[in-house]
């Protein structure tokens, strides 16, 4: 699917959810979404992960409302639970599936966003690996210094956006130098369509899902 | 085509007191190759940044033009077909992840026809030599792979004029070799214009055309030929004095058990054995890109290595990261990675605070700023302190943090000798008192050679003493 769509479609999703309380369909998302990932061989650990990780807030948030919600606070308390799987779940099934660079380019040529926008996030997104490499430096020069700068500490938020500032700079100045200017025509060596085939699935669930939350009799 | 002149350049950092040029008047002729030298912090890579036009220049303060067309005046869509720029930092001038999308990139900003991307891109490689990195992540590059990338983008986008900023600092001596041989075939088959800033001059008498001198008076002067003999041999090797290697002890500082540094899928250093030694200073020479600052990494946990290495008997992955910060700090290459502060005076607040001995009391705090020439400037910004005074604030901080082990990644770069002969003898005062350990990778060796007891030399993968064996027992 386009990754365009498909960003669209799990925006519409995660939308939609937050409005309705309906826990059968928050968990037949949770199972589509399933199947759409081992279909697409994400690994079994992955998912395991994927699983594990939200269920500190998730549980949170179901004894929270079951404890001292009102009204219908058991049913309450399973529609957030759901839910938080759910918003994991369908998240995944895009961010795990989808090339970030194939989604720039669509965002470039199918929506048209400018790309500034669609290089920018695609650049930051390459230096990711670096930060990570970075922030241990600071904490590194700091404890070398006597301080110890834990992850709440604001001085390494303010070294990091120094180090940020800097290198966004620095990547201005090579995007330049590799001749992007902003809003001047390029030429598109990997071609993303939209085909028919897009439309109809991105309708289709669109479709489906209003079925599942407006027609289905759940329970 | 494309001979640059420069008519009547001024330019002035805001912050700065002193202008970097001054109505300066030159030309850089078509074709040729031209070596741009001068000390650190004169404003080479200003120059080179006001010619790609990635800095802009202010009104009235001259112009800079191609072929007697104002830099000003080309349309931005069209100049990375006159001029591109190689960067000193090969980590930092690419913004796609793998060689082929960043090609890519380039050939798509440049607007080239989607059916001729390909083969540009297969010629750019070919060219450069580097066809096999063609699918390779960027991230997964060693610099001299990386700076070869960079060339490839250079040559596929087919610009006219070609800038170099010091594009061989993280450079192996081979690779560096083979870029410079490719830069005079597109000099000498395509008829480039070629400009490379550098403060290293060895092997370039034989292939430049010009030496452009910065002065300290803000101009630009050619070297005449008859001087390049003369200036060239200053810049040859010195010949280091010799140290004896040291003899093994039962109980060194360090011990590196078959240590094995990698960069990417590239070998820095084979599995190594080695000792380093207490109170006594090493010095770490070898060529750049070779992995001397990789060790200090390995040596401070900031990189992953094979093998192992024991900080006074105990493997340094077993030790507390605090506890062992405390013993075994870093002066880092880039002086603003140390800082944490805004001011001066906070900064030497804190090293007081958390410094491991007493010997820098008030008074020889004071005593060391005068020495340095830094007195007086408690209240200011460290970030608008010039990058030598930065640099001595940071070897000054690290000193009052008396940590028994001090490693300095290059502490003289780019410091003027008067500098130098001041932090030179304000670190044998020091050690004489603390008994420090200093091990200091520099390719700066005047005035420092008094200090050294050992020399590690890190060439052809292999890191070793250079000198005899001691006699004594």
């Amino acid at each position: 699917m386009n990754p365009s769509f498909k960003i669209l479609f799990v925006l519409i999703i995660a939308l939609e959810i937050s409005f309705t309380s309906i826990v059968s369909l928050n968990v037949a998302l949770i199972v589509l979404a399933i199947i759409y990932l081992l279909a697409h061989r994400v690994p079994i650990k992955t998912l395991a992960w994927l699983l594990i990780v939200p269920l500190i807030p998730a549980i949170g948030l179901w004894s929270t409302q079951y404890i001292n919600g009102t009204g219908n606070n058991d049913l309450f308390a399973w529609v957030l639970f759901t839910r938080i799987y759910a918003f994991v779940f369908t998240g995944a099934a895009f961010t795990l599936t989808t090339d970030v660079l194939a989604l720039a380019d669509s965002l470039e040529q199918n929506c048209h966003l400018p790309a500034k926008f669609a290089y920018g996030v695609l650049a930051a997104y390459n230096l990711a690996p670096r930060i990570k490499h970075e922030v241990q430096v600071i904490r590194a020069a700091g404890l070398m210094r006597g301080q110890t700068l834990s992850f709440w500490s604001p001085q390494l938020y303010f070294k990091a956006i120094l180090i940020s500032i800097n290198w966004s700079q620095n990547l201005a100045q090579a995007m330049t130098s590799h001749g992007f200017v902003e809003d001047a025509p390029r030429t598109h060596f990997r071609i993303v369509r939209v085909h028919t085939k897009d439309w109809l699935l991105l309708i289709g669930g669109i479709l489906l899902l209003q079925v599942g939350i407006f027609l289905v009799p759940w329970r | 085509m494309a001979s640059i002149a420069l008519k009547h350049l001024s330019y002035q950092y805001e912050t700065a007191q002193t202008p970097i040029f001054d109505r300066v008047v030159t030309e850089f002729p078509a074709h040729q190759f031209t070596l741009l030298t001068g000390p650190s912090g004169t404003g080479k890579s200003t120059l080179l940044q006001l010619m790609a036009g990635l800095l802009p220049l202010p009104k009235n303060s001259g112009t800079i033009s191609y072929d007697h067309v104002a830099l000003s005046s080309l349309p931005v869509g069209t100049r990375s077909k006159r001029v591109a720029m190689m960067f000193q930092n090969p980590n930092q001038q690419f913004a796609m992840d793998t060689v082929e999308h960043e090609l890519v990139f380039a050939l798509e900003n440049q607007q080239i026809a989607a059916v001729e991307i390909e083969d540009r891109i297969i010629q750019a490689l070919t060219f450069v030599g580097i066809q096999k990195l063609q699918h390779r992540q960027l991230n997964h590059l060693s610099g001299g792979e990386k700076q070869k990338v960079a060339l490839a983008v250079i040559v596929a986008m087919d610009s006219d004029v070609i800038l170099l900023d010091e594009p061989f600092a993280s450079v192996d001596p081979q690779a560096r070799q083979s870029l410079i041989d490719r830069l005079v075939e597109l000099r000498d088959q395509y008829g480039k214009t070629i400009i490379l800033a550098d403060h290293d001059y060895a092997g370039y008498d034989a292939v430049v055309d010009h030496v452009v001198q910065i002065t300290r008076d803000h101009q630009l002067r050619r070297l005449p030929k008859t001087q390049w003999a003369q200036f060239f041999a200053a810049f040859r090797p010195q010949s280091l004095p010799s140290w004896p290697a040291p003899a093994p002890e039962p109980t060194p500082l360090f011990q590196l058990d078959q240590v094995a540094l990698t960069q990417g899928n590239h070998q820095l250093l084979v599995p190594t054995t080695l000792q380093l030694h207490a109170h006594r200073n090493t010095l770490i020479t070898g060529a750049n890109g070779t992995g001397k600052s990789t060790l200090f990494e390995a040596l401070v946990r900031l990189t992953t290595y094979q093998g192992a290495i024991r900080y006074q008997g105990k493997d340094i992955q077993k030790s507390r990261r605090k506890r062992y910060a405390r013993h075994v700090a870093l002066l880092f290459q880039d002086a603003e990675a140390q800082f944490f502060n805004i001011t001066v005076a906070e900064e030497l607040a804190q090293s007081q605070k958390y410094a491991y001995g007493d010997y820098f009391t008030p008074a020889k705090i004071n005593d060391a700023l005068t020495q340095l020439n830094l007195a007086g400037r408690d209240d200011q910004v460290i970030y608008t302190l010039s990058e030598g005074q930065k640099k001595k604030l940071q070897i000054l901080l690290m000193l009052i943090m008396q940590s028994p082990v001090l490693l300095m990644d290059e502490p003289l770069k780019g410091l003027d000798l008067k500098s130098i002969n001041a932090l030179v003898t304000l670190l044998k005062t020091t050690l004489a008192a603390t008994q420090q350990t200093l091990i200091i990778i520099s390719h700066q060796l005047t005035g420092l050679t008094p200090l050294i007891d050992y020399h590690l030399r890190l060439a052809n993968h292999q890191l070793q003493y250079i000198g005899g064996p001691t006699n004594e027992s």
